[in-house]
């Protein structure tokens, strides 16, 4: 109850910031709240918005689906087999360190301009910590519990369904959520880069024209989404791991 | 020998006890000689518990005796069975009670038992029973988290005893737990010891257990390990906390295992 309160007075704070800074001149045209959400109900009603939202979680899905499909097994491979562990974390670090925006250029080299480059960017945003968090999370499993299945005499695959990969859920998850953020954050770069579709262009398009309410709405929209998105994994995750509380 | 170990799966009486024999066996880590041509024998059905400094090695040779830790030189055998890997046997208790923390205490117990392919029905029938035989019975839906540390190293023994094995291997059971708790649950123990008549090597700290517990005390010498005296412990069974502590030959064996640990450090 208490939180709720807090949160609901922080987006108060937050709103009477915005209608501040869209009061005093700090630049041309700034849009106020009203303006935006005013400018958010249009795009919405005319359905651009939500055609935008379709395409960009196109990409998302594929790019992010792609990130967890293959960075988890990856990951719990690296955990397993040491040696692949010892070469592929040196790859990930570089991955991780890079600012990956610097990789747009080549991806449009390798696969043009369309929703594949974007799920693309997305991949190489997101799949790099969803690795890493599941490597982690093999690392970090217990030597108690490994050797007590040892100790019943249990089969390497005995061993790595029923220890292993349980122990390392909550780490794979962790990742896995992380991983929805930063494949958000790709996902705009790439359209903002790329241009041709998707949210990103919305924001592209609105700002050429000097629509910077639609602009703000259009950014406001994109929280909003990445927000319901990550907060329902963060749900799912609750369900998963309820033996934790 | 290989059909006994599979008959021994189900909830069916318990198989006859077996002894322990080691020889000469010794284990090093690195440079560090942790055993040192151990030799003892428990017996088939006997309690027995090793005692000794820190670091002399008990815990080395429990896990040799699980085939935990393959032996550098001599041999552990089993019921006549050679060890050479962790096989069905032996049943391990452990200090840090190893639960998985995201399982129940049903499905913890059922551990060992899915291990080795028992069906999902009969697991879940031997285990419930188990659950409730050390005294755990309504707490099959808790997760550990949710439960004191002698409750957590119930779950842990009934984990062990309900794959039903010959012989039980316990480290230090008893050493994260307290005082008062630790009494009622010896009680258990030595209640469903002699229900189930295992042999039993208990490794321990503390030497009113040791007394309390054993048949024979084995006191292991500092690093590297070696047998340095075996104590025989004629108390009569059964035997209950209360009242054995209060007797004057329990006070003089306990004195008799200082003398000879006192010497030891």
């Amino acid at each position: 109850m208490k939180i709720h309160t807090l949160r609901a007075a922080s987006v108060g704070a937050f709103l009477l910031l915005w209608e501040w800074a869209a009061r005093v001149p700090i630049s041309f045209n700034f849009p106020s709240p009203g303006q935006t959400l005013a400018a958010l109900g249009g795009l919405l009603v005319s359905g651009a918005l939500l055609r935008a939202t379709l395409v960009s979680l196109g990409s998302l899905v594929l790019g992010f689906g792609a990130a967890v499909a293959l960075g988890v097994p990856f990951g719990l491979l690296m955990g397993v087999a040491r040696p692949v562990g010892r070469v592929g974390r040196v790859y990930l670090d570089l991955l991780i360190a890079l600012p990956t925006a610097a990789l747009v250029p080549l991806v449009i080299l390798s696969f043009g301009i369309n929703v594949l480059s974007s799920a693309a960017i997305v991949f190489v945003f997101s799949a790099p910590f969803v690795a890493m968090n599941a490597y982690g999370g093999v690392r970090d499993v217990g030597p108690r519990l490994v050797e007590m299945a040892r100790a019943f005499d249990a089969s390497p695959a005995q061993l790595f369904a029923r220890v292993v990969l349980p122990a390392a859920l909550p780490m794979i998850l962790a990742g896995i959520r992380y991983g929805l953020s930063r494949a958000f954050v790709g996902l705009i770069v790439a359209e903002l880069l790329l241009s041709p579709f998707g949210l990103g262009r919305l924001i592209m398009l609105s700002r050429s024209m000097f629509e910077h309410d639609r602009m703000f709405a259009t950014v406001l929209w994109t929280l909003l989404v990445a927000g319901a998105a990550l907060a329902a994994l963060g749900r799912l995750e609750q369900r998963l791991l309820r033996w934790r509380t | 020998m290989a059909d006994v170990t599979e008959a021994r799966q189900g909830p069916g009486p318990a198989p006859a006890p077996v002894e322990i024999r080691i020889e000469r066996v010794s284990k090093a880590f690195g440079s560090t000689q942790a055993l040192a041509e151990v030799e003892l024998g428990v017996r088939a059905g006997e309690f027995l518990s090793l005692i000794g400094p820190s670091g002399c090695g008990k815990t080395t040779l429990l896990k040799c005796i699980a085939g935990l830790v393959p032996v550098d030189a001599g041999r552990v055998a089993v019921g006549g069975r050679l060890v050479t890997g962790p096989g069905r046997e032996c049943s391990l208790v452990f200090q840090d009670f190893a639960l998985l923390p995201w399982a129940t205490v049903q499905k913890n117990v059922e551990f060992g038992l899915l291990l080795r392919g028992v069906p999902a029905g009969e697991r879940a029938g031997t285990a419930r029973r188990w659950v409730g035989k050390v005294g755990l019975g309504g707490f099959e839906d808790a997760y550990p988290a949710q439960l004191s540390g002698g409750m957590q190293q119930r779950v842990g023994l009934a984990r062990a005893l309900a794959v039903n094995p010959q012989v039980l291997l316990m480290d230090e059971p008893f050493a994260s737990i307290d005082e008062q708790t630790r009494r009622l649950f010896q009680d258990d123990l030595l209640g469903l010891w002699s229900e189930e008549r295992k042999t039993v090597v208990l490794v321990t700290h503390s030497m009113d257990e040791a007394i309390y517990l054993s048949d024979r005390v084995a006191v292991l010498s500092p690093r590297p390990g070696r047998v340095h005296q075996l104590l025989e412990v004629p108390l009569p069974r059964p035997r209950e906390v209360a009242d054995v502590r209060a007797t004057a030959e329990f006070a003089r064996l306990v004195d008799g295992l200082w003398k000879i640990l006192r010497k030891l450090q």
